[in-house]
């Protein structure tokens, strides 16, 4: 064989490890369009498509085959991206090797379904929001579903602005005649009716039982807004009568407070129960108790914590941004009171100097659940009424990438801990 | 769901608390500033001792350390307001404000009912962030006044701005129960319940204070401008209520201007009664009005005051806002020719045009050219061009082009230099005299724009049938104007993609097909702009028309192909609204 006709042999043998093999979707300020790229990762995997997230790499980032079809869609969508050869790829590993780094596989796209009455607009809802944006596919299920067992066909359950006291989140105080209000009402108390229940409390009082078994038996729950601290009193007061008379006909028991099963909560602990009902609060649950006029609390910044992605890689996912402040945004409730949380619960995120927390994580049976204050992370004074977010204008939102970190993370293939 | 809506007080306080050395100093000497304001009325009468005045000297001057000085040197030979004041100030600029507690502790030993030391105490405690002397002060000044509402005044208003509402609400009921009512205290208290979210009873208590201040207009409508939309029709009840006064008024027409219900805006304005302040308030709002290029209301507001106050300026000026909102008969009756105006050259300057105008806008070209010829010896040259080309540009639109030639004519040669000769050149299909002229005009329009982008492109100097497409157009002829822009498409090669997408354009806009003009953009020319433009316009129709697999492949096939274009935002935002991925906008 001539000189010429080895080297040509040898370049043709290393052409395709100097071709590009994988595509790098970087999640840092680089990224033109962060929300989508989560999206994108996503429904690749549903294909069958086996993808890394890098985390702490680039701001989180994700590693994808370089398929002209992922290609294309992050074209359409405006996702940037950076085709890399495997000896690129060998130069990210090292480095990743050397720092709080990890590369964490993502196998199974979670079956994802979010609790909200059917005829709900996905605008009301910040999940909804972020999963329609970046093009997720989930099922709207609801009380009737829930009873029947549904929640088995699902990985993954996000709950919104719910009140699993059946108290409407005491919005009869300002919204009693509002048309929207009214037919919420009567829809559900149909529905509790129809269900075989006395009042709305109780359905819900159920249903929260039910989402508790449904995270116990491994499934993984992410709520915010209301729903957070509403379905830890209804499972923490699954024996008592917490939820006002012009709910369920019946004044809340006196000694609710004393009778309350914390043991059965997921997160929270000895909160107190808001025994007014004139007083739009459920609990001292809530930091910033925000529709009480005189016990509202201003808005801050909250910090995300760095966990190890080493060593706790599922916090770690949890927290994966390309910002670490982010400002606070309200909610029915807004934050967490560190009084009120349970020893085992893992903060990712709280604000310096203040009694409460934002974001918190924690196992319970075999499943886990993740609960996230606040209503719209980028519509912070969000009211009833207001026009919905457009996310196309935040394609680089910090506070939604939380959201869509927790419909990636169940995706992530559990890897023995490095001791 | 959601939540209710939040105080500016929540924000206020943060901002306090993050305040550095520096903004608190400068936020404690606009204070000052904004209370000598009231005492300099009562020191006026007096003369200023000279230690007074040597300190205010070097303030001035900006000798802060020796203003100290000599400011303390003035509280000792002359305690008063000027120079506890004035101590305040230099004091905050050098961040001393503790130098003021012995000071003010021994003027209020000497004078405890006198109401500004004691407010100057509370701001010196505020500022040193000593709320447990701040509270003790209060407490002290109200024990020595107890029917007096300036403490409760003045401590509810610093724990507002801090961010205490639930303190400052228990305050005020303390003032109400001292006080006997809220009668002296309704403006802090609408400021908390603004604060509170409270918004109806903040709007009830703004109606109240405004009735006896209507200067705080202003702040009552900054405060109650973050209502949310639930709340809005109550707020308008309460400061709609009878009897109309303009304080209440003037605060509900800020809020819908802010709103953006303009109309809104004027119709609470105009039910006032017809009065001097109330001619003020509308000719105000009829100025803003103007300028925010809403005509109609500017028409009505202007001329509601110049009913109460006729003159020739306000008639002139609703007599423009008039023209502007399509009304050009009123322009007759607001400013008759020869009618409060008795100068004649002065009519000419400022009456006639709008005449001219008014003629022209009412297609009476012959009309406005025998007007013009009227006052033809008191016309200045710039006045006489002006209305020539307004006449000249009537006789276009009639499509009369001599006439029009002949309107230009009269205003002297210069007219042959004139924007209006650069739209006839074009007209004619003289094309390199109209590149001349029209690069020079002065005033932008679209209409200039769409020419200039064109005829800038076009290498030959002569193309009539571009000319009479133009012509088409300036004639209101759109679908003449169609065809005839396809058809020079084909005899400007240059300019093609661009003249077919006008052509398409002015399909679209009559609601006419213009498909097959997209169609042949995107075949003829598929790497042009326009191609890009057509596809993104094709899909937008598509997707209104309810075929959404339509337009996402349109779509899809302008982004992969067009990368670089600058409709790209726009195609990704059509494509996100196909697949429903955000609201509807």
């Amino acid at each position: 064989m001539s000189y010429l006709r080895r080297v040509f042999l040898i370049v043709l043998l290393a052409a395709p490890a100097l071709r590009a093999q994988r595509m790098l979707i970087p999640m840092d300020d680089g990224q033109t369009n962060h929300l989508k790229a989560y999206g994108l990762t996503y429904n690749a995997m549903k294909t069958g498509v086996q993808a890394e997230w890098l985390l702490n790499y680039r701001g989180g980032s994700f590693l994808l085959p370089d398929a002209p079809e992922l290609r294309r869609r992050a074209s359409l969508d405006g996702i940037s991206f950076e085709a890399i050869t495997d000896a690129q790829l060998s130069a990210i590993r090292r480095e990743m090797a050397s720092g709080n780094m990890e590369a964490v596989p993502l196998e199974k796209a979670p079956r994802i379904a979010v609790y909200t009455p059917a005829e709900a607009q996905p605008w009301d809802d910040a999940v909804t929001l972020a999963l329609k944006y970046a093009g997720i596919d989930f099922t709207p299920i609801y009380d009737e579903q829930v009873e029947q067992g549904d929640l088995t066909k699902y990985d993954w359950l996000h709950l919104h602005h719910e009140d699993f006291t059946g108290q409407f989140n005491k919005f009869q105080l300002g919204y009693r005649d509002a048309p929207w209000f009214r037919d919420m009402v009567a829809k559900n108390a149909a529905s509790a009716k129809k269900l075989g229940y006395a009042s709305v409390p109780g359905l819900k009082k159920d249903v929260a039982e039910r989402i508790r078994l449904f995270v116990e038996r491994g499934g993984f729950l992410f709520a915010m807004c209301g729903a957070t601290e509403t379905l830890e009193l209804a499972i923490a007061g699954h024996d008592v009568d917490i939820a006002g008379e012009f709910a369920d006909g019946s004044p809340m028991d006196p000694d609710a407070d004393t009778r309350m099963n914390w043991k059965r909560a997921l997160a929270f602990k000895d909160a107190h129960l808001e025994h007014s009902p004139f007083v739009n609060s459920m609990s001292d649950i809530d930091g910033h108790q925000v529709n009480v006029p005189g016990r509202r609390q201003p808005l801050g910044t909250f910090t995300l914590f760095n966990f190890s992605s080493k060593f706790d890689p599922v916090p770690s996912m949890l927290v994966q941004n390309h910002r670490s402040v982010l400002n606070d945004y309200y909610g029915v409730t807004t934050s967490f009171t560190k009084a009120t949380l349970k020893p085992g619960d893992i903060v990712l995120a709280t604000e310096e100097g203040a009694p409460w927390v934002k974001y918190i994580h924690g196992d319970y049976g075999k499943g886990t659940w993740t609960y996230l204050g606040g209503h719209d992370p980028e519509d912070p004074q969000h009211a009833i009424g207001n026009p919905p977010t457009d996310l196309s204008l935040h394609k680089g939102s910090p506070g939604y990438r939380l959201i869509l970190n927790n419909v990636l993370f169940p995706a992530a293939k559990k890897k023995p801990l490095k001791t | 769901m959601s939540v209710e809506r939040f105080s500016t007080t929540s924000r206020a306080s943060t901002v306090l608390r993050n305040r550095s050395g520096t903004a608190a100093r400068r936020y404690a000497a606009t204070w000052a500033l904004v209370l000598l304001a009231g005492v300099s009325v009562r020191a006026l009468g007096q003369e200023e001792k000279p230690e007074v005045a040597r300190a205010l000297e070097l303030e001035s001057a900006g000798k802060y350390r020796e203003a100290v000085a000599a400011f303390k040197i003035a509280m000792k030979v002359a305690p008063g307001a000027t120079a506890l004041l004035g101590l305040e100030r230099v004091s905050a600029e050098l961040g001393q404000t503790d130098s003021l507690v012995a000071p003010l502790d021994t003027l209020i030993a000497a004078h405890p009912r006198e109401s500004i030391y004691r407010t100057v105490q509370l701001r010196t405690y505020q500022i040193l962030r000593r709320d447990d002397k701040l509270r003790e002060s209060f407490e002290k000044w109200a024990r020595a006044m107890p029917r007096d509402p300036s403490p409760y005044r003045e401590y509810a208003r610093i724990l507002i701005l801090q961010g205490r509402p639930a303190t400052a609400d228990s305050v005020i009921m303390r003032g109400k129960s001292a006080l006997g009512s809220l009668r002296d205290l309704e403006y802090e208290n609408a400021q908390l319940r603004a604060a509170m979210g409270e918004w109806i009873p903040s709007a009830l208590s703004w109606r109240r204070a405004l009735s006896d201040a209507p200067h705080l207009a202003t702040a009552a409508s900054f405060a109650l401008a973050r209502a949310p939309a639930s709340a809005r029709d109550g707020i308008r009840d309460a400061l709609a209520s009878l009897p109309a006064e303009p304080g209440p008024r003037r605060a509900l027409a800020d809020l819908e201007l802010n709103w953006g219900q303009s109309q809104d805006a004027w119709d609470a304005l105009r039910s006032l009664k017809p009065d001097t302040a109330a001619a003020t308030m509308w000719e105000e709002f009829a100025e803003r009005a103007y300028a925010e290029e809403r005509w109609t209301i500017a028409r009505d507001a202007y001329t509601a005051a110049y009913r109460v106050h006729p003159s020739v300026p306000l008639a002139t000026r609703a007599a423009s806002a008039s023209l502007r909102a399509g009304s050009p008969e009123a322009v007759f009756v607001l400013v008759p020719l020869g009618g409060g105006e008795k100068d004649s050259s002065r009519s000419a300057r400022e009456i006639m045009p709008l005449h001219v105008a008014a003629l022209v806008a009412l297609g009476r070209a012959s009309d406005a050219d025998a007007l013009i010829a009227r006052y033809d010896k008191f016309l200045v040259p710039v006045v006489r061009m002006r209305v020539a080309q307004m006449v000249a540009t009537a006789w276009v639109r009639s499509g009369d082009l001599v006439r029009a030639r002949q309107a230009l004519a009269t205003a002297g040669p210069e007219a042959d230099s004139s924007e209006a000769a650069g739209w006839l050149a074009l007209y004619d299909g003289r094309i390199g005299s109209a590149r001349m002229l029209l690069r020079t005009a002065r005033t932008p329009t679209p209409d200039l724009a769409l020419a200039m982008g064109i005829i800038v492109r076009v290498k030959s100097d002569s193309a009539p049938q571009l000319g009479a497409a133009f012509l088409a157009l300036a004639r209101g002829d759109t679908v003449g104007a169609s065809a005839r822009f396809v058809e020079a498409s084909a005899h400007h090669a240059d300019v093609a993609p661009a003249l077919l997408l006008i052509a398409a354009r002015l399909r679209a806009a009559r609601g006419d097909d213009a498909v097959p003009i997209w169609t042949r953009i995107m075949a003829e020319h598929p790497t042009s702009p326009e191609a890009v433009e057509s596809e993104l316009e094709w899909a937008r129709l598509l997707r209104k028309r309810g075929d959404v697999a339509g337009a996402t492949e349109h779509l899809e096939h302008l982004i992969l192909n067009a990368p670089q274009s600058a409709l790209l935002p726009q195609a990704r935002r059509e494509l996100e609204l196909a697949r429903g991925a955000i609201p509807p906008s």
